[in-house]
C-alpha cells in the first residue's frame, strides 16, 4: 500500500478559486480511481494554502490486476494486412491467434493473458490529463505558455511510494522538488513523503490543512474574546476567506480611536470586513468595540504590523467619519428634487420617477396593510436620496442602510426610517427578512417597480444571463410574501404598476407583462420551494394552474402535504385520488361529457350512497372554510373518505354492464377528483 | 554612525530614484512620464500599445496621473487629483517576477521579513481601454502599496505573450515608508521640501478648475474634435498619432466627468465611443508590429 502526494505550487491563488480548485482536483482524482478500479482511502484530502495546492491519498495498492480477455481481431476473411496489423498492435505472434465463430461471422482472436500494471505508471499516465480536466470558475494565462491556471503555475512536485512520477504538464516537468520559501520563489527541496513535507512546513510555522489554519485562528481569537470579554460575530464566508489567505496565521489585537464609535457601526464593520478582511469586535451588550483582529501572515517581531494595520483603518475611519459628518446634516427632503438628474435605467427613467412610482404603490399597499398612508409615503419619498451621498459612494454596499441613519438623525419617525434602512432586504435567498410593515411595504413596492419596469423594457433574464439580478429581486419577493403571511392582491398590484408607469408616459404592453412577470414569479416560487426541500412532485401539484395571489396558500399547502406525505392523512388521501383517478383515465375513451355530478337515483347499493354522503361531506367543509384554512385540517378531512373508498372499491365493479350505469359510478369519482382538487391537483404526485 | 544613515527617512524623490535604479538594473528601459494628461500609468502607450503584438518590451517610468473627480481641493489628507504612480511593463511576463518585485520594495526600505506582505485579489478591467486583467493588490501590513496585473486583453485583443504589469501608488507608498498620516506631508527631498509646497496650490486651482470652471460647451466640441481626428488618423494607419488624441478624448471625458454633466446612460455612452477608438487603434498598431 502506498501513498500519492501531489504538490502544485503557484503564484497567490485568490481564496475562493482555491476552494473551487480543492473541490475540482479531489472529484477529478476519485473519478480516475474509480474508473480505473484502484482501491484508495476515500477519506483522503485536497489541501490549499494560497500558493500550494496539495493532494494526499494513502492506501493504494502498488499493482492492480486485470484479468484475462479475449480481444477481436479482422474477419477471416478480411485482407492479410488487417491480420498483421492486428497482431503488431498487441505485440503477439501468429501462433497466438485462433479463430473463433461469432453472430457476426470468422474472426481471429487473441487471448490476452490476465496482467498487472503498476499503478505509478497508470499515474504518470494520467496526472497530466486529471490536472488539465480542473474547470477553474476563472483562470488566465501568463508569459508565452498556453496553460490556464488560477495563477502562474511554477512547479509539481508528484510522489507515488515515495518515488516521483515523472509527467509532462504543459510546459512544466513533474519532479520531487518543491519551492522551500513562497515570498522569493529560492531555494528548492526534496519530499519524498507527504508526512516529512507536513513536518518541514510546520516547523516553519506553515500549515498546509486549511481545517487546520481555521482551528489555530479560531482558538487564538477565543482565547483573546473570553479574556477581554468581548464577542465576534458568527461570519463564516469571511473567516473561511481569511484562513485561505494566510499559510502561517498569526492572530493580532488592535484598536482604533473610540471617537469613531460615533459614526454608524454598519459603517465601521463594513470598512473592517469587506475592505480590510479584519474581524471587529463586540461587548456582551452586542455594541461594536474599537479592538478588531487582524490576522497576519507573519510573526509581527517588530511591532510593524500592528502598527501598519491601525494606521490603515485611522486613515479610512476618518475619511467615513468625515462623510457621516458631512452628510448627515444634508437635509433628505430639499435633496429629492435631485434624484432628477440620476438617471435609474435607460427606459425606466430617473430615480425621482421612481420614486413617484413607489409612493403610489407603497400608498395602494398601505390600504391592505392598514399603515399609515403618509408614513409610507414619506418613507418612498426620501428612500433613494442616499444614493447622491458620499457615503454611498463609498460603501455602495451600505445603501439604504446610511439613507436609514440620515433619516433617523434628522428625526423622521422611526417606522420610517427602518423602512428606509430595510428598503432592499431581502436580497436573495439567505438575506435577512424585513418584519415590519412599513419596511414590507416599501421594499415590495421597490422590487414590484423594478420588476414591472425590466420586463416592460423587455430586460427578462435568460436561462444563461441575469445581469440586473432579476431572478433575486422575484426571490425575494416571494420571501416577503410567503414568509410573512403577506395578504396582497399581487395581481392587482402587477397592472396597478403598469398604470402607474403609464401615467408618466411609459407605453407597456400591460396584458404581456402580467402572464410573462406572473409566469416569471411562479418559477420562483418553485425555485424556493425546492430550497425548502419540498419533493418536486409536491411542488408541481402545488403550482400547477396557480395564480398569482395564491402564492401563500401553494406555499402553505405544499409545506403541509410535505410534512405529512409519509403520515396516514397524507397518505390515505393520495391513494383515494390515485386509485379514482387511475380508473377515471383507463375508462376516458369511453366516456361521454361528463356532468360534474352523479345521480343518486342510479346508485344500485349503500357503498356507492356513503361515497357520495361522504364527498358531499367534503365538499360542505371546502365551502364552509373562510380565509384562515388550516391545511392540516383539510388533508385529515380528505383523508377520512379512507373507509368509504376502500369500501366502493371492494364492492362495487365500476364497469357495470349498464353503460348508464358505470357512466354514473365514473361520475361519482370524478366528484371526487374534483373535491380534492380544492386542496390542489394531486395527479402528479408520484405515491 | 551607521544606526543614524539607517533612520534616515526615505524621501519622495528618492523613492523614485531607487525604483528606477532597480529595475534599470533589471534590463528595463527607463522612460521619462508621457507628455499628455492620462488617468493612470497604463495609459502610456509604453504600456497600452507596447503590450500588444508579439515584441518583448521591458519598462519602468513615472507617469503622473489625473483624475479629475477624486480632486478635493488639498483637503483631503488622502485624496488628490493629480499623483504619480510608478510603472512597470514586462512582456513576457517572467518567471521570476514576484521575487523581482519584492526585492524592489527592499530597495525602498520594506524588507518582507518584517512587514505582512499579502497578494489580494484584485482582477483588473479598462472599460475604456478594452483591457482586461488577473491579479492582485498588494497589500504591506493592511495598506495597498501595488496593482500587480497579469495583461489579459488590451484594446479588445487577447494579449499573447502575456506582459505583467506592476504599478505603485508613489505617495501612499511614501506616505508609509515616511510615516505620514497626511500626503502634504510628505518630504520630497532632504532639503526639506513637502510635497505640500510643490502641489498644495495645483490641487486647489484644479480642483476648482475641475469641479467649476471648466468650460463644459467647449469640452463636449474638444471631445468630438479629438474623436473626429483619431479617426482620421486610424484612416492612415498612424497608430501613435492617433492614440494621442485618443487621450485627449479620454481626459476630456474624465473632466466633464467630475463637472457632472455627463448622465449615468450618457456616461456607458461616452465610455464606448473611447473604446472603439482604442480598439481601431490597437488594430493599426499590432499590424505594424509584423
Amino acid at each position: 500500500m502506498s501513498e500519492l502526494f501531489v504538490e502544485l505550487f503557484s503564484e497567490e491563488i485568490p481564496a475562493r478559486l482555491q476552494i473551487n480548485a480543492r473541490n475540482e482536483l479531489k472529484k477529478n482524482i476519485e473519478n480516475f480511481f474509480i474508473e480505473n478500479q484502484i482501491k484508495f482511502n476515500e477519506n483522503f484530502n485536497v489541501y490549499s494554502t494560497p500558493n500550494r495546492l496539495v493532494l494526499h491519498i494513502d492506501k493504494i495498492p502498488n499493482e492492480i490486476k486485470l484479468g484475462s480477455e479475449e480481444i477481436r481481431g479482422p474477419n477471416v476473411n478480411a485482407p492479410e494486412k488487417a491480420l498483421e496489423g492486428f497482431i503488431r498492435s498487441n505485440n503477439t505472434i501468429l501462433e497466438k491467434i485462433f479463430k473463433k465463430n461469432t453472430e457476426k461471422g470468422e474472426f481471429y482472436f487473441f487471448k490476452k493473458e490476465s496482467r498487472k500494471i503498476k499503478v505509478s505508471d497508470l499515474l504518470e499516465k494520467n496526472l497530466s490529463e486529471i490536472l488539465g480536466k480542473i474547470a477553474w470558475n476563472k483562470s488566465m494565462k501568463w508569459a508565452n505558455y498556453d496553460l490556464y491556471w488560477g495563477r502562474p503555475l511554477k512547479s509539481i512536485l508528484a510522489i507515488f511510494n515515495k518515488k516521483p512520477l515523472n509527467f509532462v504538464f504543459n510546459h512544466l516537468n513533474s519532479s520531487n522538488k518543491t519551492f522551500v520559501d513562497k515570498s522569493l520563489e529560492e531555494g528548492m527541496k526534496i519530499f519524498n513523503d507527504f508526512n516529512s513535507y507536513l513536518k518541514f512546513f510546520r516547523q516553519k510555522g506553515i500549515l498546509i490543512d486549511q481545517d487546520l489554519r481555521k482551528k489555530k485562528i479560531q482558538n487564538k481569537i477565543n482565547e483573546i474574546i473570553n479574556k477581554k470579554n468581548l464577542k465576534i460575530e458568527q461570519n463564516d464566508r469571511l473567516i473561511d476567506e481569511i484562513v485561505n489567505i494566510v499559510e502561517k496565521p498569526v492572530v493580532i489585537v488592535c484598536d482604533f480611536d473610540k471617537k469613531f464609535l460615533n459614526v454608524p457601526s454598519e459603517i465601521l464593520i463594513t470598512t473592517m470586513q469587506t475592505h480590510q478582511k479584519y474581524l471587529p469586535t463586540f461587548d456582551k451588550k452586542n455594541n461594536l468595540t474599537n479592538n478588531f483582529f487582524v490576522v497576519s501572515d507573519i510573526k509581527d517581531t517588530k511591532g510593524f504590523v500592528k502598527l501598519g494595520n491601525e494606521r490603515v483603518i485611522e486613515a479610512r475611519l476618518s475619511d467615513a467619519e468625515f462623510f457621516w459628518e458631512k452628510n448627515k446634516t444634508q437635509n433628505l427632503v430639499k435633496q429629492v428634487d435631485k434624484l432628477k438628474n440620476i438617471n435609474y435605467f435607460k427606459g425606466l427613467g430617473s430615480y425621482f420617477d421612481k420614486i413617484q412610482r413607489m409612493r403610489k404603490l407603497s400608498s395602494l399597499i398601505s390600504d391592505d396593510f392598514l399603515i399609515s398612508k403618509d408614513k409610507i409615503e414619506i418613507a418612498s419619498s426620501i428612500c433613494k436620496v442616499d444614493l447622491m451621498s458620499d457615503l454611498v459612494g463609498e460603501f455602495p454596499e451600505l445603501q439604504g442602510i446610511v439613507g436609514g441613519h440620515f433619516a433617523k438623525f434628522q428625526g423622521f419617525d422611526k417606522e420610517v426610517c427602518l423602512a428606509v434602512s430595510e428598503q432592499y432586504l431581502p436580497n436573495g435567498m439567505e438575506s435577512k427578512l424585513p418584519k415590519k410593515m412599513y419596511s414590507i411595504a416599501l421594499s415590495l413596492s421597490d422590487k414590484l417597480d423594478s420588476l414591472v419596469g425590466f420586463f416592460g423594457i423587455n430586460l427578462k433574464p435568460t436561462s444563461s444571463k441575469d445581469p440586473y439580478a432579476i431572478r433575486r429581486m422575484a426571490i425575494s419577493l416571494v420571501r416577503l410574501i410567503v414568509e410573512n403571511e403577506t395578504k396582497i392582491k399581487l395581481k392587482d398590484l402587477i397592472v396597478y404598476t403598469c398604470s402607474v408607469y403609464r401615467d408618466q408616459g411609459y407605453e407597456f404592453d400591460t396584458k404581456k407583462i402580467q402572464n410573462e412577470l406572473s409566469d416569471f414569479i411562479i418559477e420562483r416560487l418553485k425555485n424556493y420551494l425546492k430550497e425548502k426541500k419540498i419533493r418536486q412532485d409536491i411542488i408541481e401539484s402545488s403550482t400547477f394552474l396557480l395564480g398569482l395571489d395564491d402564492l401563500l396558500k401553494a406555499y402553505k399547502k405544499s409545506l403541509c402535504l410535505n410534512k405529512n406525505i409519509n403520515k396516514e392523512i397524507g397518505f390515505e388521501t393520495i391513494a383515494a385520488y390515485k386509485r379514482s383517478l387511475n380508473i377515471l383515465n383507463t375508462e376516458e375513451k369511453i366516456s361521454i361529457e361528463s356532468l360534474g355530478f352523479a345521480d343518486p337515483g342510479l346508485f344500485k347499493n349503500d357503498y356507492e350512497k356513503k361515497l357520495y354522503k361522504k364527498i358531499n361531506d367534503i365538499r360542505k367543509y371546502f365551502l364552509g372554510i373562510g380565509k384562515d384554512e388550516n391545511y392540516e385540517e383539510s388533508l385529515k378531512i380528505l383523508s377520512s373518505i379512507k373507509n368509504e373508498i376502500n369500501d366502493f372499491f371492494d364492492n362495487v365493479i365500476v364497469n357495470d354492464e349498464d353503460i348508464i350505469i358505470k357512466k354514473n359510478r365514473l361520475e361519482l369519482l370524478n366528484m371526487l377528483c374534483k373535491t380534492f382538487d380544492n386542496y390542489f391537483n394531486f395527479s402528479k404526485i408520484s405515491a | 554612525m551607521v544606526s543614524k544613515i539607517k533612520k534616515k527617512t526615505l524621501s519622495f524623490q528618492d523613492t523614485i530614484f531607487n525604483l528606477q535604479k532597480y529595475w534599470s538594473k533589471k534590463g528595463c528601459v527607463i522612460l521619462q512620464p508621457y507628455d499628455l494628461e492620462v488617468g493612470a500609468g497604463t495609459f502610456h502607450p509604453a504600456t497600452t500599445l507596447r503590450s500588444l503584438g508579439p515584441k518583448p518590451w521591458k519598462t519602468a517610468y513615472v507617469q503622473p496621473s489625473r483624475r479629475p473627480t477624486d480632486g478635493r481641493y488639498g483637503d483631503n489628507p488622502n485624496r488628490l487629483q493629480h499623483y504619480y504612480q510608478f510603472q512597470v511593463l514586462i512582456k513576457p511576463s517572467p518567471k521570476e517576477i514576484k521575487r523581482m518585485y519584492l526585492n524592489s520594495l527592499s530597495s525602498i526600505g520594506i524588507n518582507h521579513e518584517e512587514h505582512d506582505i499579502r497578494f489580494v485579489e484584485d482582477d483588473w478591467e479598462s472599460p475604456t481601454l478594452g483591457a482586461a486583467g488577473l491579479g492582485w493588490e498588494v497589500w504591506c501590513d493592511g495598506m495597498e502599496v501595488t496593482q500587480f496585473t497579469y495583461f489579459q486583453k488590451m484594446a479588445g485583443v487577447e494579449c499573447k505573450p502575456v506582459s505583467v504589469e506592476i504599478t505603485y501608488g508613489l505617495e501612499r507608498l511614501c506616505m508609509f515608508i515616511q510615516n505620514k498620516k497626511s500626503v502634504f506631508d510628505l518630504i520630497w527631498n532632504d532639503d526639506g521640501i513637502t510635497y505640500k509646497d510643490v502641489f498644495h496650490q495645483s490641487e486647489k486651482e484644479f480642483s476648482a478648475y475641475n469641479f467649476e470652471y471648466a468650460n463644459t460647451d467647449n469640452l463636449f466640441k474638444i471631445f468630438e474634435m479629438h474623436e473626429e481626428e483619431t479617426k482620421l488618423l486610424v484612416e492612415k494607419k498612424i497608430s501613435l498619432p492617433a492614440y494621442d488624441q485618443c487621450l485627449k478624448c479620454s481626459h476630456v471625458f474624465n473632466i466633464l466627468d467630475a463637472r457632472g454633466v455627463i448622465s449615468v446612460a450618457q456616461r456607458a455612452e461616452y465610455i464606448a465611443r473611447i473604446r472603439e477608438l482604442t480598439k481601431s487603434i490597437g488594430k493599426v498598431w499590432i499590424e505594424s508590429q509584423s
